[in-house]
């Protein structure tokens, strides 16, 4: 019965149009990017900053640098705001339409409807990460007509790094499947904000806030010495992937934090929603 | 079938329900009155587990609603006052997936309960297509597909035509004769209930008032309507005569035990009033509930 309700929560989720607003947005922002790239002063950048470094511009501004440069700048906010968006409407959408109330009819357990329903919102971010990343590297590798080397600078990161077409590929793949880990975090707060008493844009707007002002707070230079303690530190660390040693204890560490934080997000949201009550 | 004990529930410093002992027989349409805001809504909440009381415990079917939920809402269906269904499925998968929370959809029950309550020709359809009265068709149905001994109505015929309503009717009626479904009806529609109903209980403010056989009232204290020359004057004289309880003032009264029409016919023409009108009426389920509440107010 579990994969029968789980199924139907997936249905539930996917036969909503507004889910795919955060499919569309991305293609239509992955669009803008390959379009003002086009532009002389923004390829030149490019160029300067490879073949300063001895790095050929036609090898490295590729389908592959293009596709991973467009999920870089807009992961985090675009994916932060539509993975909120779903997720903060997971629970506090049906208790708004009242069909929460029609579920809570059924002999089923709280807990276990909490549990579909947060599984509904883990494999809505696998695919959507997993749309971003396919769309981009398919956008990129159509602009440029091929792969190509991968270059990636992240000077937040102390990240500078290139790799030939198939360790590029494979580390692009990897850096996805991490970057669908971490941004779990997302959709778990926006669920559990979504499980208290709260209207469906109020959880999303929540969620967003404590995320912007995790972001705003570690670029903050004074706190710099316990960046480590912020969300969006760790939420990064899909990034760490791509160096040329990767530091696997550092992306564990921060996977692990991130893991218990989902764990938190989501005991605190099955108390709220455990002990509600629920009226017309 | 059901039985709550001292049952209560606040909101903040609102006490919606307070102290409520109730037993709900089984087999027989119960009906639950009372005013917006009387706790008939939080009552039922409470019987679905939506609600947690503050104190009391309640039973369906001698199992704990909340410590025993699987088994005690087993075989129960519910209507809520406005059902809330997905607009953008068709009512088909709505009820598929709100049968399957709790148990794999049976082909075969799902095309019974859908032509039980006429909907096959737009089952396929979405629900954000739908009248109202085809969601309370809906909503039946949902209600049905658990197979239930037990049915929760709550306002079941809000917004529902003349037609709707006579037809809900018919169809609690037959549930109840030929399915042997214990059924509890909250509604605002007197009329509806005195016709529903075998058993009622009226709350007030969160307290039970009444609980009985409708039948026993039917037969409690007759009344009658009389119109006379001086009107206000009879009324005064056959209350003080002890023939008549008391009037509501539009010429309808209550007798006195033992009286009967004729008694008062004749007590009228003796005392020299011109006698219009003098007819027996049965007591309607609006009469006993107006009554009642003056009697609270007055208490």
């Amino acid at each position: 019965m579990f994969f029968v309700q789980l199924k139907n929560e997936l249905l539930k989720l996917f036969a909503r149009k507004r889910t795919y607003i955060g499919f569309g947005a991305f293609v239509a922002v992955e669009c803008m990017i390959l379009l003002l790239l086009q532009l002389p002063r923004a390829k030149k950048a490019f160029r300067d900053l490879l073949t300063s470094n001895g790095y050929g511009f036609e090898e490295y501004y590729s389908g592959l640098t293009l596709g991973l440069l467009m999920i870089l700048f807009t992961g985090f906010l675009l994916g932060g705001l539509y993975l909120a968006l779903v997720s903060g409407d997971v629970v506090a959408k049906e208790v708004e339409e009242g069909t929460m109330r029609m579920i809570l009819a059924r002999p089923i357990s709280r807990l276990r409807l909490l549990w579909i329903k947060w599984l509904a919102c883990v494999i809505y971010t696998f695919a959507l990460v997993v749309f971003i990343g396919t769309t981009s590297l398919l956008a990129g590798v159509i602009y440029r007509r091929g792969l190509g080397g991968l270059f990636i600078f992240a000077p937040q990161d102390h990240l500078f790094a290139v790799f030939n077409t198939r360790e590029g590929l494979w580390r692009f793949a990897r850096g996805i499947l991490f970057l669908s880990l971490s941004a779990q975090i997302t959709s778990t707060m926006g669920f559990m904000f979504s499980c208290f008493k709260m209207r469906p844009a109020a959880a999303t707007i929540l969620t967003l806030s404590v995320m912007f002002m995790d972001f705003v707070l570690r670029n903050i230079p004074y706190f710099s010495s316990f960046q480590n303690y912020f969300i969006t530190y760790h939420t990064h660390c899909w990034v760490r992937t791509f160096h040329d040693v990767v530091p696997w204890w550092s992306i564990a560490e921060s996977l692990l934090y991130l893991g218990a934080l989902n764990m938190t997000f989501w005991i605190v949201g099955a108390m709220g929603f455990c002990s509600r009550d629920f009226k017309s | 079938m059901i039985s709550l004990k001292g049952v209560t529930k606040r909101f903040g410093n609102r006490v919606a329900v307070r102290s409520l002992d109730l037993e709900i027989p089984r087999g027989r349409i119960f009906g639950l009155l009372g005013h917006n805001g009387a706790g008939k809504s939080t009552t039922i909440g409470m019987l679905l587990g939506q609600i947690f009381p503050d104190d009391g415990k309640i039973f369906i079917r001698g199992s704990d609603v909340f410590s025993e939920r699987s088994r005690a809402l087993a075989r129960v269906g519910a209507i809520f006052e406005t059902p809330a269904f997905y607009d953008y499925l068709s009512g088909a998968t709505n009820l598929r997936i709100l049968c399957e929370y709790t148990a794999r959809s049976d082909p075969g029950r799902l095309k019974e309960v859908i032509r039980l309550v006429g909907l096959e020709s737009r089952i396929h359809d979405r629900v954000g297509t739908y009248s109202h009265g085809m969601r309370q068709r809906l909503a039946l149905a949902q209600a049905l597909l658990p197979d239930p001994d037990l049915l929760i109505l709550d306002e079941p015929n809000e917004g529902l035509d003349p037609e709707g309503i006579h037809e809900m009717r018919n169809l609690i009626l037959k549930l109840n004769r030929e399915w042997e479904m214990t059924i509890l009806v909250s509604s605002h529609l007197l009329s509806e209930m005195q016709q529903l109903c075998s058993h009622l209980a009226v709350m007030r403010e969160g307290r039970l008032l009444f609980s009985d056989e409708w039948h026993q009232l039917k037969q409690e204290q007759k009344r009658i309507r009389i119109g006379a020359d001086r009107q206000p004057e009879a009324e005064k004289e056959l209350v003080q005569a002890g023939l008549v309880l008391d009037f509501d003032g539009n010429g309808r009264g209550r007798m006195a035990n033992g009286r009967e029409p004729a008694d008062i016919a004749e007590w009228l023409v003796h005392h020299g009033y011109r006698v219009e009108v003098i007819a027996p009426e049965k007591r309607t389920l609006e009469d006993f509930y107006l009554e009642m509440i003056r009697a609270e107010r007055g208490g």
